[in-house]
């Protein structure tokens, strides 16, 4: 009897030692910590991850244009009661859309991405010898950007911010928000540094960044990482939002000067609005750029300025969920030989290049219309154009809004001419027609990025600078220009107060 | 074949670690299950003596016979008598076993044969947000000790729409011949359940096989039956728009709410015959069905050698829908007493289980995951409906599911002494081969194949030593070892868009598809994920006089999925029972039974979720609302913290179950009263729970331990001979559970924590819904109540006329998440069955009634009817109209007329305008037969036994619920309507032994 409990003990005991193994397995589903950071793969990972975040912030519910094209109220709503709520300014409406633009998450989950990256990268530069001292400051300089870009991004959102940058992992806390001010200072000095580091082109022999980027050729890298040019862009857009327009002046400058470095141009209108243009797969010219590149199967039905804007005929869908009325498009487009969109001599459209069924009860707004791989095919409504933050046209009309302001009139209106309106069939400005300055390079940001998500921080900083729209001046005044932050965040965070304007 | 291969040399990995023959094992032996079990019945105990009868005369025990004395430790249990239930039409366990055992909640929720049903033992130990929390929940079912393995959720990760898991999405437990079992046993009591191991924490149902017997016997039972087609109220367009007029009359000036209002085109054209004509699309959607049971078995062999085969075939027609569940079953089981002192197992049980699925639209987009134009729904025309149908039937969706157990199991016996080691293996795959053709997508086609296999190998050893010191002292020692090895694979593809609609190749094949598909809309995934349990046992059991009986059983479990720094988990059970007759009673006449047993110890749960393990970890979560299966950018890989899944941290312990169990077995008057009652209390502490939190670090949620969830209750069981004189007899039997649960800590010590649309507060039950107060209409906007001159707001929007009146429950005069309260459950408090048997002579019946008391649910069909505004307004999912649209369900007149603009969202359903009390009693089975067996012996030089039987099923459902049956609703208790209806139907069968 003792003999069989004994040997039975003896024999367990050295059978759990046997089936160790069966316990101790990996996860196939995910990695573990002490399975990453290691080789420069895990690099290139967590770098693309953090872009890939970057861009399912911008893409979730159709964020960057309902923020963006939507709020502004121009665009008329057909039968979507949350984009209804959004043009009424009414952001407390308890609709799932409307609930998702109000929560930061995923925002933080860019910058989380970033501090995790920033913290951890250089056990990897000590492991995998193929991992160079320059591939390492190129990422590093790229996250930088990524993490200033999102706080930017939130910050006219929502005004005051958490102001979070390390990874906290594990130990997380509550934070509170931190002034504007001082997240935006934050954010200027990160793009500063950033720019300093970052290459014009990725594996195209830049000074800054030799040899084949992660070995991959240029091409694969064309527009879809930040370069030197991107970081100016954004830095430009900074500034323009403190009003600080000096600076404006100097960070557009450098772009001005230096485009050609990075393969960046002016476009046509043709360019600008075909099916399988600028917006389609990845390109130089997005200064700052997303692709949903639909031959790398990365196209997608939502996400997309498309979803929104496009109808029957361009796509099968009866009515859009936003569309610009007949009347509205006449008084933006009202100049003759516009490219982008203008009428003939009787009075029907040239072209249907920004709008398509002019004439019908919903023109449909169809600039951007990049229908799987830059199709015409309106049976699928699978869309595959980049997110453009901002581009060359973009930047060169701040430019001219920064000269304006300073009082450069001949510099604005050099740039206003020879940049844009000539690239799109316009004579050059005159104030008897087109009236004062100011007023026509907003209308030109209006028409040159319409549905690109400017719009509604070009009305913001327009009322600053003529303070003659009472409604939006109301609401600078009184936050109201801002998000609410979402409920669900300040239950989870005690730290965190509403937004004055949606108390 | 490779899996066999790689087992057998896991298998002899371990065992060449150990030297053979002294290792003991454990095993989940039949015989032995039933030792420790009491015979009590939900019928009758003559039934009961029967089958032990029939167990008696088998040739060759499994387990090792023990004394009488042993036998009088009684844990509760339920044992059921299969023969009780192959009257009904069953393809299911859980349609089996629903009412039949105290303690045992069964959820039907849909009359589609094969479809996903629910069990839940002593309530549920965590809140049931989805498939995880159902999955990790559901009891263990064992056949012939192979314990079976489900279907893993984790498919669910790359589902945008998680209205079905991709694949067949086949309930594997059609995969039981009820003709082929013996015996059931329902264990609820922890002693009971922890030989089973961590798995087995949501409780076991045993199933054992018939045994062979060396006589030479054929069986063959049939049955055919007809499922009656439901009588529904059918609408059309000019009811629908009659019901939306009220609302545009009421709040409208023009008939447009606003300028940009546009009515929806298919109600507005009065003169259109699709939608405007005739409604009897029900001519094509419902039906008669016929549904048929064969079921052959043949058993025989020699003194030393014997087996049994059987052969079956059920067909199954849901009465909606064209749906049908086929099932080809095979069983075989083989014993052979080679020596002595030697006895060789085997059984081998496949199914194969093939589904036409619902042609349900909200499900074929979601599967899609696309969302074509929904303004034009289906039209309730049947010449039109029938043009959809004729599309559909153009494509087609194959699902098939292969479901095999398999076990081999050797035992010594030399005198008191046994061993018993046992390989097993539970391997179930589904396929699903999907076409749907360019017509019914506006010219797109699409395509999806998946492959997918759940798989469970067993490798137990269990060695058991019986000491018998005088007449008084008995003990028993049990050692035992078990490993399984989990695996949950699946390969899935979809693609869009073919090149045209003849070319259907396998996606999943080498060439992909690409010559058929874009390769540019062709998405293909794998995943897999693997769950492994080693565990140990001991186990002791002293018995005195037959009186006392004491048992200890310690084990320790060690689970790929717990974290290595926490990797075993040890734990206890504890029970006595004391045979009350026996020792006092035993001169008294009226106590034929009494006796008292309690048992308490711990047992661990399983984690399923292999993140759990691993800590702070990466994955490749880079998509967004609608477009959830990113894994890069820029054609790259990414990985990234999982945002969306949520945080995990270090220092996660396994959770367990604290469980006490009390009881008692009476049966007085001569055995024809008896009574079983059942207390107990199940803690189940230190489980993990998403905590909404760390925003600011990107997080949707932090799953951290602490989540402690108390279920007790009672359960009881009373039948009785109330008549059983001469030729009649008549014996009811109630069983019923009462369970109250209650949330007794969260992660953090927090009080409370509000996770999407739910509210869950310590002391408070977790199946409970968080609701606004309904309090009627504001029917103007002076009415609305003004404090300060600030009218009252809902979430910082003024209310208005038209506007529901919620209760401000902490008076600040503002409608927002601080006013909601915690109201209804969404699983009943209290359900059972009241079963009768009567006997006349060769005649006899039975009565069976389910019920469920104390439940309350959503009627969310109704809400997204009246908020047509919302649910038509974004072209999503929820948009979708099923042809049932058209039927007139619900209580119309039962809701105010709200203003369905007002973005309050009057018609939102956290509100208890839509709570509806959903208890029921239904009847289910009524049962006739007559034994023919004197007649057919007369007639035929074999003897046998002839058995013929007719019943009617689910004949009526008493309840004031005013939507569909409430039984047709899932754990959330959100009746969305896509339950289909559970037929009523009429059954002939026959029964023939020889």
């Amino acid at each position: 009897m003792k003999k069989i409990i004994l040997g039975s003990l003896i024999s367990l005991s050295l059978l759990s030692a046997g089936c160790k193994k069966a316990i101790e397995i990996d996860s196939k589903r995910v990695v573990g910590e002490k399975n990453m950071w290691l080789v420069l793969e895990d690099t290139r990972a967590a770098l693309i991850g953090t872009y890939g975040l970057t861009r399912a912030a911008l893409a979730d519910n159709n964020a960057h244009w309902l923020y963006g094209d939507v709020r502004p109220g121009e665009f008329t709503v057909t039968n979507r009661q949350d984009l209804k709520a959004i043009v009424d300014n009414n952001l407390n409406a308890s609709y799932s859309a409307v609930e998702a633009l109000s929560n930061w998450r995923r925002w933080y989950a860019v910058i989380n991405s970033a501090n995790l990256f920033l913290e951890r990268v250089a056990e990897v530069k000590a492991k995998d010898p193929r991992y160079t001292e320059n591939n390492m400051t190129v990422d590093i300089a790229q996250i930088r950007f990524l993490r200033a870009f999102a706080y930017f991004y939130m910050v006219r959102i929502w005004g005051d911010v958490p102001l979070i940058v390390s990874s906290h992992d594990g130990q997380f806390e509550n934070v509170k928000r931190e002034s504007q001010q001082k997240v935006l200072a934050f954010v200027e000095s990160e793009l500063i540094a950033a720019a300093a580091l970052l290459p014009y082109k990725y594996s195209a022999n830049d000074i800054q960044q030799p040899g084949r980027y992660y070995n991959e050729d240029e091409t694969r890298w064309a527009g879809a990482l930040a370069r030197k040019l991107t970081a100016y862009a954004i830095l430009t857009h900074v500034a323009a939002w403190q009003g600080n327009y000096p600076n404006v002046a100097t960070y557009s400058k450098f772009i001005m000067d230096n485009y050609g470095k990075g393969g960046n141009g002016f476009i046509s209108t043709d360019e600008l609005t075909r099916a399988n243009g600028f917006f389609n797969e990845k390109k130089n010219n997005h200064l700052l750029g997303f692709n949903f590149d639909f031959g790398h199967v990365d196209a997608s039905f939502t996400g997309h300025i498309e979803e929104i804007t496009l109808a029957s005929p361009v796509v099968n869908k009866p009515l859009p969920d936003i569309y610009l009325s007949k009347d509205s498009i006449l008084s933006v487009f009202n100049e003759a030989k516009d490219q982008r969109f203008s009428l003939d001599t009787l009075g029907q459209p040239i072209n249907a290049r920004y709008f398509t069924n002019f004439n019908g009860k919903y023109p449909i707004f169809s600039k951007i219309k990049v229908i799987q791989g830059g199709s015409t095919d309106p049976t699928f409504r699978i869309f595959g154009s980049a997110i453009v933050v901002t581009r060359l046209e973009d930047i060169a009309l701040l430019r001219a809004e920064a000269l304006a302001v300073l009082g450069e009139r001949d510099g604005a209106i050099e740039i206003l001419n020879n940049n844009i309106r000539r690239n799109r069939g316009l004579d050059n400005y005159n104030p008897l027609i087109n009236g004062n300055l100011i007023d026509a390079i907003f209308k030109e940001r209006q028409r040159e990025l319409m549905g690109e998500g400017h719009r509604w921080y070009d009305l913001i900083r327009y009322a600053k600078i003529r303070t003659t729209m009472p409604k939006i001046n109301r609401l600078i005044e009184n936050g109201g220009i801002y998000w609410p932050i979402s409920r669900n965040l300040i239950i989870q965070n005690n730290l965190l107060t509403q937004n004055s304007h949606w108390k | 074949m490779r899996f066999i291969a790689t087992i057998t040399f896991s298998g002899l990995l371990c065992l060449t670690t150990s030297s053979f023959g002294t290792t003991t094992g454990y095993t989940h032996v039949p015989g032995y299950a039933s030792l420790l079990n009491s015979q009590l019945q939900t019928d009758t105990a003559k039934n009961k003596k029967a089958d032990t009868s029939t167990v008696d005369t088998a040739l060759l025990k499994l387990s090792p016979q023990r004394k009488s004395g042993l036998l009088e430790l009684k844990l509760k249990s339920t044992k059921i008598n299969p023969e009780k239930l192959l009257t009904y039409p069953a393809v299911s366990i859980q349609q089996y076993l629903k009412g039949q055992a105290a303690g045992l909640y069964v959820q039907e929720t849909s009359g589609e044969p094969g479809t996903m049903q629910n069990m839940f033992m002593h309530g549920t130990s965590q809140p049931l947000f989805s498939a995880r929390e159902q999955f990790q929940t559901q009891p263990l079912i064992v056949l012939d000790g192979v314990t079976l393995v489900g279907e893993h959720p984790f498919s669910f990760d790359i589902q945008q729409y998680k209205f079905n898991r991709i694949g067949p999405a086949t309930n594997l437990l059609t995969n039981i011949d009820m003709e082929n079992i013996a015996s059931i046993e329902v264990l609820t009591d922890i002693a009971a359940i922890a030989a089973y191991g961590p798995r087995g924490i949501n409780g076991v149902i045993v199933l054992v096989s018939k045994t062979p017997d060396k006589a030479n016997q054929i069986a063959f039972n049939s049955f055919f039956s007809v499922g009656q087609r439901p009588q529904v109220t059918t609408i059309n367009g000019k009811y629908e728009n009659a019901f939306r007029k009220q609302f545009y009359d009421k709040y409208t000036a023009a008939g447009r709410f606003s300028e940009d209002d546009t009515y929806p085109l298919y109600l507005s054209d009065s003169l259109s015959n699709s939608y405007y004509g005739p409604s009897n699309w029900t001519d094509l959607y419902y039906r008669n069905s016929i549904s048929h049971n064969v079921n052959a078995a043949i058993s025989g062999g020699v003194e030393r050698a014997n087996f049994r085969f059987s052969l079956g075939n059920v067909r199954n027609q849901g009465v909606a829908d064209k749906t049908v569940l086929n099932r080809y079953s095979t069983q075989f089981n083989i014993n052979m007493k080679p020596l002595q002192w030697l006895t060789f197992s085997a059984l081998v049980n496949g199914n194969r289980v093939e589904r036409l699925r619902n042609r349900n639209q909200r499900d074929r987009f979601g599967q899609m995951n696309y969302v074509p134009d929904l303004s034009t729904p289906l039209s309730p025309n049947k010449e039109m409906y029938g043009n959809f149908l004729s599309n559909t039937d153009n494509g087609f969706d194959d699902n098939k599911t292969n479901i095999l157990e398999g076990s081999a199991r050797m035992a010594i016996n030399v005198g008191t002494f046994s061993f018993a080691s046992r390989f097993g293996a539970d391997y179930n795959e589904g396929y699903r081969d999907l076409f749907y053709p360019k017509t019914l997508l506006e010219g797109n086609s699409y395509a999806s194949n998946y492959y997918g296999f759940n798989q469970r190998l067993i490798f137990d050893n269990t060695a058991m030593y019986d000491l018998k010191l005088n007449s008084s002292h008995n003990f028993h020692f049990e050692l035992g070892q078990s490993i399984t090895w989990d695996t949950y694979k699946y390969n899935y593809g979809y693609a869009y868009k073919g090149f045209n609609e003849f070319i259907k190749l396998n996606l999943l094949d080498g060439g992909g598809g690409s010559s058929a598909f874009p390769k540019q809309l062709l998405y293909k995934f794998l995943d897999k994920t693997e769950n492994n349990l080693l565990s140990f046992y001991g186990r002791a059991v002293y018995n005195f006089k037959d009186n006392y009986t004491l048992s200890a059983l310690v084990r320790a479990d060690a689970s790929s999925n717990a974290q290595p720094t926490s990797r075993w988990f040890v734990s206890p059970v504890l029970s006595a029972a004391w045979n009350v007759k026996n020792e006092l009673l035993s001169t008294n006449d009226l106590f034929n039974q009494f006796s008292i047993r309690v048992s308490a110890g711990r047992l661990g749960r399983i984690e399923h979720f292999d993140n759990s393990a691993q800590g702070p970890q990466y994955t490749a979560e880079l998509g967004f609302t609608g477009n959830i299966t990113t894994p890069g950018y820029n054609a790259f890989a990414g990985l990234t913290r999982p945002y969306t899944y949520g945080w995990v941290g270090y220092g996660i312990p396994w959770a367990y179950a604290d469980q006490l169990n009390i009881g008692t077995d009476i049966s007085v008057l001569k055995d024809r009263l008896r009574l079983s009652v059942d207390f107990y209390t199940k803690t189940d502490k230190n489980q993990l729970l998403g905590l909404p939190s760390y925003a600011e670090y990107g997080y949707t949620q932090s799953f951290e331990s602490g989540m402690s969830v108390n279920n007790k209750g009672i359960d009881l069981t009373i039948s009785g001979d109330v008549f059983s004189t001469g030729k009649f007899s008549w014996t009811p039997a109630l069983n019923l559970n009462f369970n109250a649960n209650k949330l007794m800590a969260l992660p953090r010590n927090l009080d409370q924590i509000i996770i999407n649309d739910k509210m869950l507060k310590v002391g408070e039950p977790i199946d409970q819904y968080w609701l606004f107060t309904n309090e009627g209409i504001y029917t103007s906007d002076a009415d609305v109540p003004v404090v300060n001159g600030v009218p009252m707001k809902y979430n910082g929007i003024t209310l208005k006329a038209g506007d529901p009146k919620w209760k401000d429950l902490n008076g600040d005069n503002a409608i927002d998440f601080n006013d909601k309260s915690l109201n209804g459950n969404a699983l009943p408090k209290v359900a059972g069955g009241f079963n009768n048997d009567f006997k006349y002579g060769n005649w006899n019946f039975g009565v069976n009634l389910y019920f469920n008391i104390g439940r309350q649910l959503i009627n969310q069909e109704m809400a997204n009817r009246f908020d047509f505004i919302n649910q038509e307004s974004g072209n999503t999912i929820n948009s979708v109209k099923e042809i049932t649209f058209w039927e007139k369900r619900g209580d119309f007149s039962k809701y105010p007329i709200y203003n369905p603009w007002s973005t309050v969202i009057p018609y939102r359903i956290d509100q208890d305008l839509f709570l509806e009390n959903a208890s029921f009693l239904k009847l289910r089975t009524v049962t006739a037969g007559y034994d023919l067996s004197s007649w057919f012996n007369s007639k035929s030089k074999r003897p046998g036994k002839l058995y013929v039987y007719a019943t009617a099923n689910n004949l009526f459902t008493l309840t004031n619920y005013t939507g569909q049956d409430p039984e047709l609703v899932s754990y959330t208790g959100y009746d969305n309507g896509y339950g289909m209806t559970i037929p009523k139907t009429y059954t002939l069968g026959i029964r023939l032994g020889l």
